[in-house]
């Protein structure tokens, strides 16, 4: 079996990558205006659909990616202003209640628009293939993922720590009242904060739909993971979610390798015991949700 | 008008409504057993309400408990003995017990966390329901046939006997439940709802009163379960999703959070509305999907919250994870960073 | 919390609230109730109108409604029109048996036709046997509805799992060798394939070199497939399904695998095959029906009748599917007729043993002992691209298993089912 590892342990923060891209994306939302976003993965899917929809019309995958994040963070924009805010000033229930409403009326939209089963979605050509790394082979298009997720984490650090908008969303999750004062326009910093958190589950989505097969419920199926992944790497720390997602990915990966029938259940687990142990996460603030 | 005199009215009005369920349906072209559907429902609703209604937890694993008290009745049914009792018995036994698994890890935390763990522990059920297929028959459901009341050569209820039949037991859960809410348990669950912090202070060992409340909402959920299984001579794992558990807390906050009736109602307007409305039209479930946003934004109370007088709850600024405030309905925990 | 607060509520706000909680809940009235039918014949339907499995149950509604319609056109059974009664049971077992007891109860159906997944049409037929109503189970495939659970009311058209495993297990030690390595996903589904087909081993004297179950949801195969690669079996069996079967299918392309060992499986659907990106339309896979192929269909002319009507109504080519609504229609209907009325044993007994010729070469038969439909079942190997130009015809079909071949024996069944007439 332990020649099997290595390419499991791949697989497995590939896997890692993908649940701690959506988890920073959920994690950035929750963190500045306690929404709990259980629609999170129909953005994803929407994005998916969006790209496909473009694909099919001719257009290549980079540009179908490009296209479909951002017409996905449009439309989060939108929702976010009619639905979302609304319930800023209510407790968290709210906002998950409302955006679990919101997923079942997704996934029914695209039924009706895309048809209910999976459609064709296809790694460029340029990305299949397999790749030999010593003497292990590897999908090419699961090494594209990490390093295009590596890159938008970067990406994502810059610009909060090196532009003025990143600065001022870092000073909101601080302090949304002071910022007030000082005369920012908080509700615009909501919305683009939002924005950014649908931005980066867009790009997974896209990159999901290569890997997993776009259907209606894809973005559902990883969202769960990603919450684990949330709640085991800390609310409101980038770096719990990079290695919250790369312990839930490993674990899975491996389990699946050695104790199948568990697989499942690895995840929920594994967070059962970090909710027990250490609530906060390992990157965790204290005090945040209690 | 009083209280009390509103309550008896209401109560009246609702009693008659369901005693002619039987008769109504049939009379607008539905079945009788979407009435007992409604009720069982109604049953699983309740056990939400306990935890999300009277002591401010959200809890979404509840179709766990339902579920389990499902699989318990069908399974004692089919394969030892099969008395409609004794099997009910069983499974709302087998629900409770799993409840008391559980309890020990749910009570350790509240707020966001605690629904995590709900969700956790209830989709740890499900994987099991689907895994164990020797038993349980896995994704393709587990078949029985309607048993005896008494067993042996007793009658069968059936169809409108059969709803009566379950509708005396959820009228006595009901009552037990009214009973318990205006009970010094009942209270402090509400006052650990509204702010735990001080009933802790109070002396009071704020877990030991929530570990109830979990094991009772797996009792009344298992309940609802064992005699659901029944009724539709079926038992299958989606019986136990989050998903399902989501239902049951949309049924809730339809019908009315923290009353007795709010979440019967919300049982019934959702069960046949999504009956009617997928007879008419694929897209019912963006037609349902969409009442609920509506819910949330416009009447969080739900329909029988509606008259309900606003409390106002201080916030600890500073929390102590360990004794972290349950979320009320109303304020919420992060006021302070709230825009 | 109106138990515990001691405010008075208005007496406004009390009548306006229960005003609204009453109007609420006697909204029922005001539904709009379908037509009562007098001298109309009605046959309810309970598919997956809404799910993953839409697409499927879809094309059997169709090839109902066209049964029906052309029935209808023929002077109807018994003199009476028919009508069809569909509900949408949403891929769920408690909703398919509500629906079920809808239609028996309120629309006072005659018989019952439906569904795509297996659960929903076990429960629905246990609904059928407590209510004494025939129902006919088009594409439920669990051993279950004809084995175990079987019933005096109910029927199946599709084939049984069993049979799957069966005539795909002959065609491929026939047609791509006797040394197997097994694939299957790890649920109640994948362990009845491959019960089935270690009873093929058994029956052909196949050797097994190689066996995995994987969980559902695996995404990454390589692990398995690299496996595969060092047994060296003639063939690999893949019995997962869905995005599982196109994981995999991808990655063992993507390894060269394809190549080197020949995929095969149990079940080819046309509605998922016509989903799948290009490169994962290959293997060799079971098939119930095809619409192009001289080994399916033949000469009979009643199946290039039903397809012409179907693709000029559709505007795309029958499936599978499309046939098991169409004759399990037609086959109650007949049976109607033949009971000349509609006591629900007499048609029973009229379904039963009864042989037909269907939309294929050769007749069928409801078998007396389970009343599982016996008939062929085929297998060939998806290609990428159509065939001709038409864009649809991805399957070769190579090699047809009669009916009473694939399944089990009378003898067998006598032990496991009991129908218990009344």
């Amino acid at each position: 079996m332990i020649e099997h590892l290595a390419p499991e342990l791949v697989n497995g923060v590939v896997l890692g990558a993908f649940y701690a891209i959506i988890a920073i994306g959920l994690s950035l939302i929750m963190n500045l205006t306690g929404t709990i976003n259980l629609a999170h993965g129909s953005f994803m899917t929407l994005a998916g659909y969006i790209a496909f929809t473009l694909m099919s019309r001719g257009t290549n995958f980079w540009f179908a990616l490009a296209a479909a994040a951002v017409c996905t963070a449009v439309v989060g924009i939108v929702v976010e202003r009619l639905l979302i805010s609304p319930l800023y000033k209510r407790v968290p229930l709210y906002s998950l209640l409302l955006t679990f409403g919101l997923s079942l009326v997704f996934e029914e939209l695209f039924r009706l628009i895309w048809g209910p089963s999976n459609v064709p979605f296809s790694a460029p050509p340029e990305l299949s293939g397999a790749t030999q790394i010593g003497d292990v082979v590897l999908p090419t298009y699961r090494l594209f993922i990490m390093a295009a997720l590596v890159v938008v984490m970067i990406a994502l650090l810059l610009f909060l720590y090196r532009t003025r908008l990143g600065l001022r969303l870092r000073g909101a999750v601080q302090d949304a009242e002071m910022l007030a004062a000082l005369g920012t326009n908080t509700q615009l910093l909501y919305m683009t904060n939002f924005a950014l958190g649908i931005l980066l589950a867009a790009i997974a989505g896209v990159l999901a739909a290569g890997l997993l097969g776009l259907g209606p419920t894809m973005g559902n199926e990883l969202l769960m993971p990603a919450f684990i992944t949330v709640v085991i790497g800390g609310m409101g720390s980038l770096a719990g979610s990079i290695v919250g997602g790369l312990l839930v990915g490993i674990a899975i990966s491996v389990t699946t390798l050695y104790v199948p029938a568990a697989s499942e259940v690895v995840m929920y687990v594994l967070m059962a015991v970090v909710l027990l142990i250490r609530p906060r996460g390992l990157f965790g603030e204290e005090g945040i949700f209690g | 008008m009083t209280m009390r005199s509103a309550n008896a009215v209401g109560v009246s009005f609702l009693g008659v409504l369901l005693v002619l369920l039987p008769v109504l349906l049939p009379a607008v072209g539905l079945n009788i057993s979407l009435g007992t559907t409604v009720i069982l429902f109604a049953l699983a609703a309740s056990s939400v309400n306990i935890l999300l209604g009277f002591t401010g937890l959200m809890a979404f694993g509840n179709a766990a408990f339902f579920g389990v008290g499902a699989y318990g009745s069908a399974l004692f049914i089919a394969d030892v003995n099969a008395n409609l009792i004794l099997g009910l018995l069983v499974g709302a036994a087998c629900a409770t017990l799993a409840a008391v698994i559980v309890a020990p890890f749910l009570i350790r935390r509240r707020g966001i966390y605690f629904s995590l763990l709900t969700i956790a522990f209830g989709q740890v059920f499900y994987f099991i329901a689907y895994r164990w297929s020797g038993v349980t028959g896995g994704e393709d459901g587990f078949s029985m046939t309607k048993p005896p009341i008494l067993g042996g050569s007793t009658p069968t209820l059936n169809g409108a006997s059969y709803y009566y039949f379950c509708l005396a037991i959820f009228a006595l859960l009901l009552f037990v439940l009214f009973r318990i809410v205006r009970s010094p348990f009942g209270l402090t669950l509400q006052g650990i709802a509204q702010n735990e912090a001080r009933v802790r202070y109070l002396g009071i060992n704020s877990d030991r009163f929530i570990f109830v409340a979990l094991v009772l909402s797996g009792f009344v959920a298992g309940v609802g379960g064992a005699l659901y299984s029944v009724s539709i001579a079926f038992s299958y794992p989606l019986l136990m999703d989050w998903h399902q558990s989501g239902d049951f807390v949309m049924m809730v906050i339809l019908g009315g959070v923290g009353t007795i009736w709010g979440p019967v109602l919300g049982a019934a307007i959702y069960a046949i509305a999504q009956n009617v409305l997928s007879s008419f039209t694929p897209a019912w479930q963006i037609i349902i999907g969409g009442m609920f946003i509506f819910f949330v934004l416009v009447f969080p109370k739900g329909l029988l919250g509606l008259g309900e007088a606003r409390r106002r709850r201080e916030v600890a600024a500073a929390q102590d994870p360990d004794v972290a405030v349950a979320p009320a309905l109303e304020v919420g925990l992060l006021e302070g960073r709230h825009p | 919390m109106i138990l515990v607060s001691r405010d008075s509520i208005s007496r406004k706000a009390f009548v306006a609230s229960s005003a609204a909680a009453a109007a609420l809940a006697s909204f029922p009235v005001f539904i709009p109730r379908r037509s009562a039918a007098e001298d109309l014949i009605q046959i309810g339907v309970t598919e997956e109108i809404t799910g993953v499995y839409a697409e499927a149950a879809r094309n059997e509604i169709r090839g109902m409604q066209m049964a029906v319609d052309q029935q209808n056109k023929a002077g109807g059974v018994l003199s009476r029109q028919v009508k069809l009664v569909i509900e949408d049971n949403a891929n769920n077992p408690g909703t398919a048996v509500e629906k079920a007891r809808k239609l028996i109860q309120v629309d006072k159906v005659n018989g019952l036709l439906g569904t795509v997944n297996s659960a929903n049409s076990q429960a629905t037929s246990n609904v059928c046997l407590e209510a004494a109503i025939p129902f006919i189970d088009t594409g439920g495939h669990t051993d279950s509805v004809t084995g175990t659970q079987c019933h005096w009311t109910s029927f199946r058209t599709c084939h049984s799992t069993w049979m799957e495993t069966h005539a795909t297990g002959f065609s491929i030690a026939n047609k791509l060798g006797k040394k197997w390595y097994y694939l299957a996903p790890d649920y109640a589904f994948g362990h009845s394939l491959l019960d089935g087909y270690k009873d093929v081993e058994k029956k052909l004297g196949v050797t097994s070199v190689g066996e995995d179950l994987a969980p559902l949801g695996t995404t990454d195969f390589s692990a398995y497939l690299t496996k595969v690669l060092n047994a060296k079996p003639d063939v690999l069996i893949l019995m997962q399904a869905g995005q599982d079967q196109i994981n995999a299918l991808k990655q063992a392309d993507s390894m060269g695998l394809l190549k080197r060992i020949p995929v095969a499986g149990p079940q080819g659907e046309l509605e998922y095959f016509w989903s799948l990106p290009k490169e994962a339309r290959v293997g060799y896979w079971g098939i119930e029906w095809y619409y192009k192929s001289a080994l399916v269909t033949g000469k009979n002319r009643a199946a290039a009748d039903f397809i012409k009507a179907f693709t000029a109504l559709y505007k795309q080519p029958p499936t599978a599917r499309g046939v098991f609504g169409y004759v399990a229609a037609q086959r109650l209907m007949a049976a109607m007729e033949k009971a000349k009325g509609t006591d629900a044993v007499k048609i029973s007994q009229a379904l039963s043993g009864e042989h037909f010729a269907g939309l294929w070469e050769g007749d069928a038969y409801y078998r007396d002992v389970d009343h599982q439909m016996i008939w062929p079942m085929w297998f060939g190997q998806v290609h990428s691209e159509g065939k001709g130009g038409d864009e649809y015809d991805i399957f070769d079909i190579a090699d047809a298993q009669p009916g009473d071949k694939i399944e089990k024996s009378a003898d067998e069944q006598k032990s496991v089912c009991k129908l218990n007439y009344p």
